[in-house]
């Protein structure tokens, strides 16, 4: 019997120390957890490569053409002449102004892309056109280099529809935007750098329902190293694309890259808009072009003044209106118009209800894109800034 | 206020205690492979304290003892200058350090304290490798927040890659142009020479400075690899002179038979369009046809028509390339030999 209890405190005190020496230890779980997750996404993570067009060296800044250096002097007139072949894209058309940061230089390196589908549709990061370039390289993870032709994109969600001429492709899982969970891990895949495996940033979820219900926020970094790369989950599901996003009214990306706060527009809720975008269409967000009182407590968001040149003058909304619904839904406050209505794309109907005195009335608006000297308006901060409110949640 | 003050005299031995309980922590059994990671590696670092003077210039940094004889290899850094650099050990101790010379390519340099002691020291590990998302344990003074026997600042990350790109720190290229492990552990100012471990503690590199990568033109932390490091480690700790390759001066590119669209000039140059293939050459036998554009030598991208001849600069003949090439909208790949200047 003693025997048997000493033995047994050995035996005890043995696997005691094997348990403890093998202690279940979290990082290295969660290492191994990455490195599974990785696994199984990068095979649907593609290398986007971009060769010719014209290099932005910043908003309205002179376009140089890729190669060269930025400008670091006045500019004389006669440089003129050195200007490279004049075969400066159409930019006004596919709305690149503003995409890059006024004083931010882009490299033309390499940036990532997903596969949407088997038959070759891949998704990037408008970032990586940035050039208009003449030549769009898609190397897949095999190895297997493609040229992609250029289709459709979305200014709103910062992305763009590109295809191969491929089969068989891997497809990812996408993962709803309404399972996505604040403090959830978000791993974001890129293939900036090159190599068989993808690089990875490690972060979590930060918010969810960003740029007006298109994006999550994380904090892991979101940088041309990673943009149009894959914003995955611990089981390799995709919660978003790392695009260069950020409120209306703030300057895009750069300066954010290093502040812990990068968005993934979510891919899972937009298929009707990926359909859009492969016929080649180009997606605009949503402008009403109507400013509304801040101090108005509402219900409803109270007109101050209507942009002349916007569906709203059309429609004979007039200063002291106020809009009470948008679709059905009441509107709660200045904010919440502005969230209900940039959550459209231009192009969209909405059907409003104005409080006019005593009467009310209800219409169509066939809403229109942001024009130029609008989107510059709201770069400074004069336009309202129609941002979302906290707590507020798309309809 | 009375009462504060002894309060606080009856305070102040404790409080020392807990300070001194909370800077022995190697002698605290660490519970997690991170603990155990740091407690191991974090003897191995050290500070290293230069030349100051210039507000340019900034007097500390890192290192990380290579050898039980007491060399240090740090960064090769301005304020690291003879008589003027010292290094202080994990135990507060300082010591006046020897400069030995540099390795310009690597940007660091070994450093040589006397000491009476053998010393712990990083290993070069049997297994130096590592895959992106893999954990990284860094240490360095980052900010000089470390003084003395104050113990440096453990920061963790994951590796983002292993990858070539090349670097830019303060508008000035910077000549490294080998593998970096990059990180997702910020190399605050004065991080720059410590040491990258695995989680598993294996050494993985030193580190660099936070510079720019010219790939994406954003701030990335990276790490020199330790397999880069031997050569120059050795050659200090165990007297081993690695073979230099013979300098054969400059050499005219070699013979490829490509003749470009290179219709830019001064600043900028296009991409690289094929105009003419010369018949028989290595071009020609590999398949590249005028009109096509050349995306890739081997791993390399290529943008411009400038680009292609620095790359073709670098290479001699005999040498083997893959060329990537776009024609029409297909994409195709060809070897090519690469033959003597016929001129």
């Amino acid at each position: 019997m003693k025997v048997c209890v000493v033995l047994g405190s050995v035996f005890c005190g043995v696997l005691c120390r094997a348990i403890s020496a093998q202690a279940p230890d979290a990082m290295v779980a969660l290492q191994a957890d990455i490195q599974r997750a990785m696994a199984l996404a990068a095979p649907c993570v593609v290398r986007v490569e971009t060769f010719g067009g014209v290099r932005k060296a910043q908003e309205g800044g002179p376009a140089i053409a890729d190669g060269a250096q930025p400008e670091r002097k006045p500019k004389k007139k006669n440089d003129d002449e050195h200007k490279a072949p004049d075969d400066k894209p159409d930019t006004k058309k596919r709305g690149l102004e503003g995409l890059v940061t006024p004083g931010f230089l882009q490299a033309q390196g390499a940036t990532a892309g997903l596969i949407l589908s088997a038959d070759g549709w891949v998704v990037v990061s408008r970032f990586a056109l940035n050039y208009d370039p003449s030549t769009i390289l898609i190397t897949l993870a095999d190895g297997r280099a493609f040229h992609a032709t250029r289709k459709g994109e979305d200014t709103s969600r910062g992305i763009a529809l590109v295809k191969i001429e491929a089969d068989g492709l891997p497809v990812p899982e996408l993962l709803a935007p309404a399972r996505v969970r604040v403090g959830q891990w978000a791993l974001v895949l890129g293939r900036t750098f090159g190599g068989e495996q993808p690089s990875v940033h490690v972060g979590i979820v930060s918010a969810t329902g960003r740029i007006f219900g298109r994006a999550v926020q994380i904090d892991a970094n979101c940088s041309p190293a990673n943009y149009g790369g894959p914003v995955i989950d611990l089981d390799g599901r995709v919660l978003g694309l790392c695009a260069p996003l950020s409120p209306a009214g703030r300057d895009a990306g750069a300066d954010w890259y290093d502040s812990g706060i990068g968005f993934a527009t979510t891919l899972d809720d937009i298929a009707p808009l990926l359909t859009r975008m492969r016929d080649g269409e180009v997606l605009h967000r949503g402008w009403l072009g109507v400013a509304t009182d801040p101090a108005f407590a509402g219900p409803g968001g109270k007109i101050v003044s209507v942009n002349p040149a916007s569906t709203a003058a059309g429609m004979q909304i007039k200063p002291k209106d106020t809009i009470v619904e948008v679709d059905g839904v009441a509107v709660r406050h200045h904010f919440h118009l502005q969230m209900l209505v940039a959550s459209h794309l231009a192009g969209d109907a909405i059907h409003v209800k104005i409080k006019r005195g005593d009467e009310t009335f209800g219409a169509t608006a066939f809403l229109s894109p942001l024009p130029e000297a609008e989107r510059a308006a709201e770069k400074k901060g004069r336009v309202d800034d129609p941002m979302p409110w906290e707590g507020e949640e798309k309809k | 206020m009375f009462v504060a003050f002894i309060a606080a005299l009856l305070a102040a031995p404790l409080s020392a205690q807990a300070f001194a309980d909370a800077y022995s922590f190697a002698e605290r059994a660490p519970r997690t492979q991170l603990e155990r990671t740091i407690a191991e590696a974090m003897p191995c670092v050290v500070k290293v304290h230069g030349a100051s003077g210039l507000a340019t210039v900034q007097p500390y940094g890192t290192g990380v003892i290579v050898s039980a004889q007491g060399h240090v290899l740090a960064l090769d850094q301005v304020m690291i200058q003879d008589g003027q650099t010292s290094v202080v050990l994990f135990d507060g101790s300082v010591h006046q350090a020897e400069v030995l010379p540099a390795e310009n390519k690597l940007g660091v340099r070994m450093l040589k304290i006397a000491c009476k002691q053998p010393l712990a020291f990083l290993r070069v590990p049997a297994d130096a490798s590592a895959r992106a998302g893999m954990f990284v344990v860094s240490i360095g003074n980052s900010f000089r927040l470390a003084e003395y026997s104050e113990k440096l600042s453990v920061t963790t990350g994951v590796l983002v890659a292993k990858a070539k790109t090349g670097l830019r720190y303060r508008l000035q290229d910077v000549d490294y142009d080998g593998e970096l492990w990059i990180t997702d552990a910020m190399n605050n100012p004065g991080h720059g020479g410590g040491g990258l471990f695995t989680l598993d503690g294996r050494w993985l590199g030193l580190n660099a400075k936070l510079a720019t990568s010219r790939d994406t033109n954003s701030d990335i932390s990276a790490a020199i690899p330790v397999a880069q490091l031997v050569p120059y480690i050795e050659r200090w700790t165990l007297g081993k002179v690695a073979a230099v390759p013979t300098d054969t001066g400059p050499q005219a590119p070699p013979y490829h038979g490509i003749k470009l669209f290179d219709h830019g000039s001064g600043q900028t140059s296009p991409p690289a369009y094929i105009e003419k293939v010369i018949a028989g050459s290595p071009a020609a036998q590999a398949g590249l046809a005028s009109d096509d554009l050349i995306v890739r030598v081997d791993d390399q991208a290529v943008r411009t028509c400038r680009h292609f001849q620095e790359l073709m600069a670098k290479l001699r003949p005999g040498q083997k390339i893959n060329v990537t090439y776009k024609r029409g909208t297909t994409v195709g790949k060809g070897e090519l030999t690469l033959e003597a200047s016929k001129r």
